[in-house]
């Protein structure tokens, strides 16, 4: 065969971001310790769904807000090189400044336009201290901060839910809501595989399907726990 | 119109790739490409290139597309038909900006409602559906069932005097000029990003047509290159893209387009392996008369397999030769012309 025309082949890019809330409540009945277990067990998983898809190039990175924002893990890791170091929780939930954070690094460039739609994970387990709105429309106001797949989970009965629907943006996506260590864990697992995967797959689809179909379909999340109703005698938060 | 120059002769090869995770997912190639007339050779010549779309919600979307490009290069056959000679350059022009976007999806959309009445959406269709993107999804497909079909398209016409260009939704049609300079002809549509398309689905797709008549008042281009987004997306950025175009240009001035036609199935393979993942469908129009003559290609030792015949200008093609007293889209009184202009086109 002749050789092949053109520059540099290379698979699509799909950042996955953690955002983590570690204000001081979250040190509470061991919400942080059980974020830090749920992610570091999930990590296996979300390198088994990125085996799967080699076309996807999963790229993960973190950002904690409390006393304003910081990046915990601030370059886009290959998910097979990704490890999870333990967040700790202090002060108050200056959310609106994580999402401006993560709104610069949506920007083209840095990402390119050839990307497949980010999934940006929002974890939180109270009500902002700072003027979320700001931030969340910085967010928004970036191509793929609008067309990124956004999850938020709920960590007791705290949170704030209206914030995290605002933040989701789409009424067919609801919170998930985890009030108890295993409920987190499966939720983390879900975000972790079942949309990891909707997301890696390249599916282009009509306008016709915008504004209110996700650009990518999230599949129905699992109920936290087997019992009926949302509060169980397992729950702790 | 006098062009300058030789006359060009062009020729059409292609190839249409399943992408890696349709292999991977047991998903049929989406994409679809067709040229007229079935020799490949012209001018007048019509390739037409179409990337069905890949969401769940169009389940039908591979026969969507094989479709549009049966309906492009006949709606454009069609357009050349009815000229009458000499060739009405601004006629020609008018006619093109103004009523072929919305013949083809006046077409488009009857055919596939007519395969839809033929084929019902089945219960496992259906089914799926609801798994994949809910109920929703089910109720939208019931407003427009089109949606199971949708698809893009990508046109070129290259006639003796003029070369037309039209493009709906995503994908790439690049020109690479003898020097090997390689350009875009249409504008970019900013709308198209983050796998969401405009699409032959849409109720008023007409309005979303990119469009440019080019008379050739100076030398054609060289090349003329379609392509669906896989291709382009497998790329690491937009120079490595465009390399192409120049590169597939010294390809064939150095092997010739039959070398190039074998190559292409590789490397779009590869391309998709290694790259979106995606359908591939990349179709060239070539100007023969500027490649090297078989002898020449002969005699380069590295190259000694399979010169190209030597070509000779077409013959006037019955395929497209005026039809006499046959019924055009075009003179039909009923034809709405006010809802059929194109809102988005460019011409030159």
């Amino acid at each position: 065969m002749m050789r092949r025309p053109g520059g540099e082949l290379a698979t699509r890019p799909l950042h996955f971001i953690w955002i983590a809330d570690c204000s001081g409540s979250m040190s509470q009945d061991g919400k942080i310790q059980a974020l830090n277990t749920a992610i570091r067990e999930a990590i296996p998983h979300m390198q088994k769904v990125a085996d799967e898809n080699p076309n996807a190039q999963v790229l993960v990175r973190a950002i904690k807000f409390s006393n304003g924002a910081q990046w915990h893990i601030s370059q886009p890791t290959p998910v097979a090189d990704f490890r999870w170091t333990d967040l700790e929780a202090e002060g108050v939930t200056d959310m609106g400044k994580a999402f401006s954070m993560v709104a610069e690094q949506l920007k083209i460039p840095p990402m390119t336009d050839r990307a497949l739609p980010p999934v940006l994970v929002l974890i939180s387990d109270g009500q902002p201290t700072d003027d979320y709105q700001k931030g969340l429309q910085e967010l928004l106001d970036q191509p793929w901060g609008k067309k990124a797949v956004r999850i938020a989970i709920a960590i007791g009965a705290d949170a704030d839910l209206d914030v995290l629907q605002k933040f989701i943006g789409n009424p067919e996506i609801t919170p998930l809501q985890a009030n108890n260590p295993e409920a987190l864990v499966k939720y983390i697992r879900w975000v972790s595989t079942v949309v990891l995967k909707s997301a890696s797959a390249p599916a282009s689809q009509s306008a016709a399907d915008a504004p209110t179909a996700p650009n990518v379909p999230v599949p129905v999340a699992p109920p936290a726990v087997d019992a009926n109703g949302p509060q169980t005698a397992a729950d702790v938060w | 119109m006098a062009t300058m120059g030789p006359q060009p002769i062009w020729r059409a090869v292609g190839q249409s790739v399943r992408g890696a995770t349709h292999v991977r997912a047991a998903m049929p190639n989406q994409d679809a490409w067709r040229c007229l007339p079935e020799s490949a050779e012209g001018p007048p010549l019509i390739v037409a290139v179409s990337d069905g779309h890949g969401s769940a919600r169009s389940f039908r979307s591979h026969i969507g597309s094989a479709q549009a490009v049966d309906i492009a290069v006949g709606v454009l056959r069609e357009l050349l038909e009815g000229q009458p000679q000499p060739l009405n350059l601004s006629a020609v022009k008018r006619t093109a900006e103004e009523r072929l976007p919305g013949e083809i999806v006046r077409r488009w959309q009857e055919a596939v409602e007519q395969e839809r009445r033929e084929h019902p959406f089945t219960e496992a269709e259906l089914q799926a559906l609801t798994q994949r993107h809910g109920p929703k999804a089910v109720e939208d497909l019931e407003k427009n069932p089109r949606l199971a079909y949708g698809a893009t398209l990508l046109v070129v016409l290259a006639a003796e005097s003029f070369i037309l260009y039209l493009q709906l939704g995503d994908g790439d049609i690049l020109t690479v000029s003898e020097s090997g300079e390689v350009a875009r002809p249409l504008p970019d549509d900013t709308r198209l990003f983050a796998d969401q398309t405009t699409s032959l689905c849409i109720p008023e797709a007409w309005r979303d047509f990119r469009i440019r008549f080019q008379a050739l008042t100076g030398a054609p281009p060289a090349l003329i290159l379609l392509s669906t987004d896989g291709y382009a997306n497998s790329f690491v950025n937009e120079t490595a893209f465009l390399q192409v175009g120049g590169d597939i240009w010294d390809l064939l001035r150095a092997q010739g387009l039959e070398q190039v036609q074998a190559s292409l199935v590789g490397w779009l393979t590869e391309a998709s392996e290694k790259g979106s993942g995606d359908d591939i469908t990349l179709a060239l129009l070539c100007r023969t008369e500027l490649l090297p003559a078989p002898e020449e290609l002969a005699a380069q030792a590295a190259l000694a397999e399979s010169p190209i015949a030597p070509e000779e200008p077409p013959a006037p093609d019955e395929s497209v030769a005026p039809p006499g007293n046959r019924r055009l889209w075009y003179d039909d009184p009923d034809f709405d012309e006010e809802s059929s202009a194109p809102a988005c086109s460019e011409a030159s």
